[in-house]
């Protein structure tokens, strides 16, 4: 397995987009402390809804980058599985029960399920047919909720979902779903930090490298591509329910296709395959996002643009480009004490 | 009845059209070329200006507006396709799908936002057995038929055909013979452009020109592709049409659901067909 | 005809070849020989420009190749046929060598003339499409490719491999006989064709050369030769 991870070649750059190793164990518990500063930090500048929302974008981010960055297939409908978590969150709320941790652990069983059942299909294409395939299971979906669904869903209208408090767990509290999120982006960001890193990760990744030698070694590379397809689903439906309860609103723009758009974006230009870039991604994307309509009319060309550049001028995004300048320094430092 | 199946038949003739140039790109770089639709739109778009130009002269119209995306399909190949490829299929992918964006954009921008009638530019009718067809549905299935055996005689026949042919089978073998099959794939993905481009062109008077046209065809195209293998001009012609039924035949029952049920039949393809890239 | 000095070439992180040197004279017909995995055909690869090493040159003809497309390789006269015997499967046996023909612009009737010359069994399967055609017949026609506008050097990997000994057999033939006519470069795991065609081995183990042979007593014992692989 190492040997196809091993570095055999002097003098060669990463630069398409390359996955980088998750920065090592030396930096352990204090990139936690950075990540929770970094939007400590936002909170006296924008609003805490706003904050919140920005996290909420970057755990979404955080899954897509599972399927992208590490697996390395960019699917075009992830957006369906947040859908899934939201509505699903939504309708018990409204339906059933308005205790939010329980609609949170539904919407995050029905994303899940979602995940398993589209998976078996989905996996087995690479490339532009696994991203369009997503697309159009997102466009299902997205149908689904707008039309024969309406009964239940409102339809375009959408529904205000209002939970009921648990404890000390009040989602109409701005400070308190501030908290709520952070505690779940820090959780998730572990848990995918140490999945990455896990003999699965491993596989994961040399899945990625070289697909048929992995399977030719004897392992079952469809059940580690659905195991990881399901984990990314389960985490952005995690993000959904989460939107649902800010928002305290559910309609089928939560799962737009077009909105795939952004995460993307949020991905590549932050550095995709180590799970800081989508973080970093997530946050310039959401302010780009956020301020730029006021000031571009039409931002979609800008998005177009910057998507062109970043593909052709920027792929390792800013996080590769930080990484780049940090084994430049090193060199020089070398290069200086020799 | 028989209505549903006519439409259903000229739907698939359209979807073939646009099919075709994608199943070629797909087949040959292994690439999905998000901007093909752009290039139907344009098409269409292009089609509107010169019949003001000229003053409703439809076909001479449809001829221009054809021939006018060819440098466009060719720059987009040449400046974007051609250079990431052989990289990346997803870069390719997001870059295409940028270059739709802008270019949806800017047809904003030149022709607005609100759509534009064409009306049925033939408007007679035949009759056969107590059933009035309009002639213009005839014509769009006859030209779909007429440019099956074309390509299937350019396929088989013409030097070019083989050589994309070859390159479907083993494009490094063709390469290590001495053929520059980039210039090749460039010419198939500008014929598919012009395909596509027809396509719209016909399909226009009897559909809603708005921008945003071309997203929803492409995912249809996508399913024709799909279900009818990549590359294999016979299966995509069949599957066209067979989709084209489907969405003729469900609209009848279920108005909605047209489009769904393609992606239903899709999926289900891929269940028993998985085999893809 | 070809020096090849030092060249080093990775897949992805992987480092497959080590300052890899060679060289063939015109005429000659030289050997690899090696275990699997040692890197024979990533070596070919790099010759026609599947592969590109990163440091190292090549010289075709005391003229730089690293970095050249392999069409442009293949026009100035350096064929590859590749292990997996790769035909042009929905095409028929002429129209394969149409393609070769159409390239360097040769009538294709030469082509088929030439084939049919050390393989006249190919006149039946002219019209035959090329997926039908057993492996021995796959590789007489990817030669039969290969040779179409007379190229200067062939580089053939494992054209026995997979092959009945019947086969085998006629392979050797053509072979022989084209001797004189082009350099060539094959990588091969049957030593008794290198026993009677070669007239340099190169054993390949781990990515490096570690022997070269051009002794002929040497290479006619193939006890001696399986000692080195």
């Amino acid at each position: 397995m190492n040997s196809i991870l091993a570095d055999g070649s002097p003098g060669k750059r990463s630069s398409d987009g390359e996955r980088y190793p998750a920065l090592s164990d030396r930096h352990g518990w204090v990139s936690y402390v950075f990540i929770a500063a970094g939007f400590l930090a936002l909170v006296p500048i924008l609003s805490t809804h706003r904050v919140t929302d920005f996290m909420i974008f970057c755990i979404f981010a955080l899954s897509f980058d599972v399927l992208y960055g590490f697996m390395g297939r960019l699917s075009f409908g992830h957006i369906l599985y947040l859908g899934t978590g939201a509505y699903a969150a939504g309708l018990f709320i409204r339906y059933v029960d308005k205790n939010p941790v329980a609609a949170i652990l539904l919407g995050v069983a029905a994303a899940v399920a979602t995940g398993m059942i589209i998976g078996p299909i989905v996996v087995r294409t690479t490339g532009a047919c696994f991203a369009l395939i997503n697309l159009a299971f997102n466009q299902v979906g997205f149908f689904l909720v707008l039309s024969p669904l309406r009964e239940f869903t409102n339809g375009e209208d959408g529904l205000g979902i209002h939970a009921a408090q648990i404890g000390f767990f009040n989602t109409s509290s701005p400070s308190v779903m501030f908290w709520f999120v952070f505690a779940c982006l820090l959780a998730v960001f572990y848990l995918l930090r140490q999945l990455t890193r896990s003999p699965y990760g491993l596989m994961v990744r040399c899945i990625n490298e070289n697909e048929s030698r992995v399977r030719f070694l004897g392992y079952n590379t469809f059940f580690y591509k659905w195991v990881t397809f399901v984990i990314a689903s389960g985490v952005a439906g995690l993000a959904g329910t989460l939107t649902t309860l800010n928002y305290k609103y559910v309609n089928p723009n939560v799962m737009d296709v077009h909105s795939n758009v952004g995460v993307i974006f949020a991905c590549l230009i932050g550095g995709a395959g180590n799970l800081y870039g989508a973080l970093l991604g997530g946050v310039i994307y959401m302010i780009i996002s956020n301020t730029l309509p006021r000031y571009i009319q039409s931002w979609e060309m800008f998005l177009g643009i910057s998507l062109l550049l970043i593909v052709f001028k920027f792929r390792q995004g800013v996080w590769g480009y930080l990484g780049d300048l940090w084994s430049y320094y090193q060199r020089k430092r070398e290069q200086g004490k020799s | 009845m028989i209505y549903t199946i006519m439409y259903g038949f000229t739907i698939g003739a359209i979807l073939y059209f646009i099919s075709i140039g994608l199943s070629l790109t797909f087949g040959t770089m292994r690439v999905i070329n998000f901007a093909h639709t752009l290039i139907y739109t344009l098409g269409v778009y292009f089609l509107v200006t010169f019949m003001a130009a000229l003053n409703g002269h439809i076909v001479l119209s449809g001829v221009l507006a054809v021939l006018c995306v060819i440098p466009v399909s060719y720059l987009i190949e040449r400046f974007v396709i051609r250079k990431l490829y052989g990289q990346s299929v997803d870069y390719t992918f997001i870059a295409t799908f940028a270059i739709s964006l802008i270019g949806v954009d800017l047809i904003k921008r030149i022709w607005g936002v609100n759509p534009y009638p064409l009306s049925d530019p033939i408007g007679t009718y035949l009759t056969f057995f107590d059933f009035t067809f309009p002639v213009y549905r005839v014509l769009i299935i006859g030209i779909a038929i007429v440019l099956f055996f074309a390509l299937e005689w350019f396929f088989r026949r013409s030097i070019i055909g083989k050589i994309v042919a070859a390159s479907l089978d083993d494009e490094d073998g063709v390469r290590c013979l001495g053929v520059n099959v980039k210039k090749y794939f460039s010419i198939v993905f500008v014929l598919g452009s012009v395909l596509a481009a027809l396509g719209g062109v016909l399909y226009a008077p009897i559909s809603s020109i708005q921008p945003y046209m071309g997203h929803s065809i492409l995912l249809l195209a996508f399913a024709v592709v799909i279900v009818g293998g990549m590359g294999n001009l016979r299966g995509t012609f069949v599957a066209a049409f067979a989709l084209g039924m489907v969405m003729s035949v469900t609209a009848r029952y279920w108005s909605q659901g047209a489009e769904v049920m393609v992606f239903i039949v899709m999926g289900v393809v891929l269940i028993f067909k998985p085999l893809d890239l | 005809m070809l020096k090849i000095d030092a060249i080093n070439v990775s897949y992805g992180h992987a480092k497959v070849l080590h300052d890899v040197s060679l060289e063939i004279r015109q005429g000659e017909m030289g050997f690899i020989i090696g275990r699997n995995g040692a890197g024979k055909t990533t070596l070919l690869k790099s010759i026609i420009g599947l592969l590109t090493p990163w440091s190292g040159s090549i010289l075709f003809q005391g003229q730089a190749v690293v970095g050249l497309s392999p069409e442009r390789l293949s026009l100035a006269g350096i064929r590859y046929v590749g292990q997996e015997k790769k035909v042009f499967a929905s095409l028929t046996v002429r129209e394969n060598l149409e393609i070769a023909a159409y390239a360097c612009q040769e009538p294709v009737e030469k082509a088929i003339d030439r084939i049919t010359g050390f393989y006249p069994k190919m006149k039946k399967f002219l019209d035959t499409k090329a997926g039908l055609l057993s492996g021995g017949q796959r590789q007489i026609l990817l030669v039969g490719r290969a040779l179409v506008g007379t190229p200067k050097l062939l580089l053939i990997d494992e054209p026995t491999q997979g092959l009945a000994a019947i086969v085998i057999e006629d392979i050797n033939d053509i072979m022989s006989d084209l001797k004189q006519q082009v350099s060539a470069l094959i990588v091969e795991q049957n030593l008794a064709m290198v026993n009677r065609l070669a007239d340099r081995v190169f054993v390949l183990k781990e990515g490096k050369i570690v022997s070269e042979i051009d002794d002929k007593s040497m290479m006619s014992d193939t006890r001696k030769l399986e000692d080195y692989v």
